[in-house]
């Protein structure tokens, strides 16, 4: 099995990645659900571009086809001190 | 020629796979239909718990013990760690008006053999550090334990498939006709299937799939949107819940004391760390039809009640949210069983937020139902007929 590490908040290899495709997850999304690829503090900035490639390389589809994962909110990490505006007592 | 099955399960979710992997145990020949992806709906956007103190007492509750004895055992089973994890839970209780309310639902929670206690403030924090000043007691359950549903979803997806399970995915059911025996299922590609049984444990969408059938199934979308923050190391003992929480979950017509938004939203405060260290906080509760964004109001209330229960929190970041729709029915009660008229069409649907707890029992039951074994719970009252039809066309009207 391939061990270089692909989602590096993860630790997530490229093995575990084409594992997971092979036991039945065809969409980024659930190779994320399956793996935790891309479910790190960056949120997949890196991975999830490496996990598109690798899907449409095992599954033999045009990258094009691939759906990229569901992006959410926040678009990076944020305080939640600030992000609630309730100031911190301690600082 | 369309292919031939026992049981065609509707819905590629925690509750269709956890039906589906307990009828080829039993050496039935299973398809799973899922017209998104596996956990799509609310089994991939939900917390980790296996709540027992959440559940009514009565036949939830009891399922829920018998559901949480299955996940006990269940890493083994299926070959891959599900992450059970048994901390225990708390629900924190903010005023006597609530207090009240607790002492009398734990008592009949003990009545169904459930192992709770109230503790007091000074318990509280030697449990709890983190909580804020004034939390005036709490419920104390050491039962309440978790799971990681993706891991679930995928050792019943890998186990079955290995017992030969089928699987098709994006795919849409244009129509379900009955024959003279057993269904016909046809998709929007033209393609079809047949079988003897139909499941459908479409969540949150039981009701199109009912609609197929012609019969009225009374289950809506709760919308339910959830914080991730990054990993920290642990804040306490045990997960814990607001009263207020349980309160808008059993009995929303009490949850009068916050303002209108938070009424609106249905937020409670619910906080769980899963294994890998990121803390999940809950939700709100919305009606919301189907759509399924995120938004910033609801976030941040989410985020400022947190940091409020715990201030601490203020200096973690959120790196996720996501928000997934609980199959709600009238009574809070799932709907299982067949139907009438329908011979050999089966509901598992209307979980809420049960579906994770109840999904291990929820797949004994239903392939119980489907071999006509002899049940130890009341069906009676789970089944669709309890909702009078008339009642439901109002409810949809």
């Amino acid at each position: 099995m391939n061990d270089e590490i692909l989602c590096r908040c993860e630790e997530i290899t490229e093995g575990q990645i084409r594992e997971a495709i092979r036991q039945g997850a065809t969409t980024v999304n659930e190779i994320k659900r399956w793996t935790r690829s891309g479910m790190g503090l960056c949120q997949g900035r890196t991975c999830r571009r490496l996990m598109e490639r690798i899907l449409s390389e095992e599954m033999g589809i045009p990258l094009k086809e691939i759906t990229p994962a569901t992006f959410r909110q926040p678009v990076r990490p944020i305080r939640m001190g600030i992000f609630s505006e309730i100031e911190d007592r301690d600082e | 020629m369309g292919r031939s099955y026992d049981v065609v399960v509707i819905g590629g979710g925690i509750i269709g796979l956890s039906i589906a992997y307990q009828l080829v145990k039993r050496q039935k020949k299973v398809i799973v239909i899922e017209k998104n992806e596996i956990g799509s709906g609310a089994s991939g956007a939900c917390d980790d718990m296996i709540l027992l103190q959440s559940k009514k007492p009565g036949i939830s509750l009891e399922m829920a013990m018998e559901s949480l004895d299955m996940y006990k055992t269940l890493s083994d089973e299926l070959g891959i760690d599900i992450e059970y994890e048994n901390h225990g839970g708390m629900i924190l209780i903010e005023n006597q008006r609530h207090l009240n309310v607790m002492e009398e639902y734990i008592e009949q929670q003990r009545k169904y053999g459930l192992t709770v206690e109230i503790i007091d403030k000074k318990a509280v924090y030697r449990k709890q550090p983190h909580v804020r000043q004034g939390v005036l007691a709490s419920t104390y359950s050491p039962t309440d334990a978790q799971v990681n549903p993706l891991r679930v979803m995928r050792g019943y997806l890998s186990r079955g498939t290995a017992l030969g399970l089928e699987v098709r995915k994006g795919v849409h059911i244009s129509e379900i006709n009955q024959k003279s025996s057993g269904w016909m299922v046809s998709f929007k590609d033209g393609t079809y299937i047949e079988s003897e049984y139909i499941v459908n444990a479409a969540g949150a969408w039981a009701a199109e799939i009912g609609r197929m059938v012609d019969i009225q199934i009374p289950i809506r979308p709760k919308k339910g949107q959830v914080v991730i923050t990054e990993q920290i190391p642990k804040l306490g003992d045990t997960n814990v819940w607001s009263a207020e929480y349980i309160v808008a979950k059993l009995k929303p017509e009490l949850a009068n004391e916050k303002n209108e938004v938070f009424k609106h939203l249905g937020v409670g405060f619910a906080l769980s760390q899963a294994s890998c260290g990121n803390y999940i906080i809950g939700s709100t509760r919305e009606e919301a039809g189907f759509d399924k964004k995120t938004n910033p109001e609801a976030l941040q209330l989410i985020v400022k009640q947190a940091v409020q229960f715990f201030p601490i929190l203020s200096k973690v970041h959120f790196i996720r949210s996501f928000a997934g729709f609980r199959p709600a029915t009238e009574d809070g009660k799932a709907i299982l069983g067949g139907v009438e008229n329908r011979d050999g069409f089966f509901i598992a649907a209307g979980h809420e937020g049960d579906g994770i707890a109840l999904a291990p029992i929820t797949g004994k039951l239903m392939a119980d139902c489907i071999e006509g074994k002899q049940i130890n719970y009341n069906m009676e009252e789970l089944k669709l007929e309890r909702f009078r039809q008339e009642e439901v066309e109002c409810a949809f009207a």
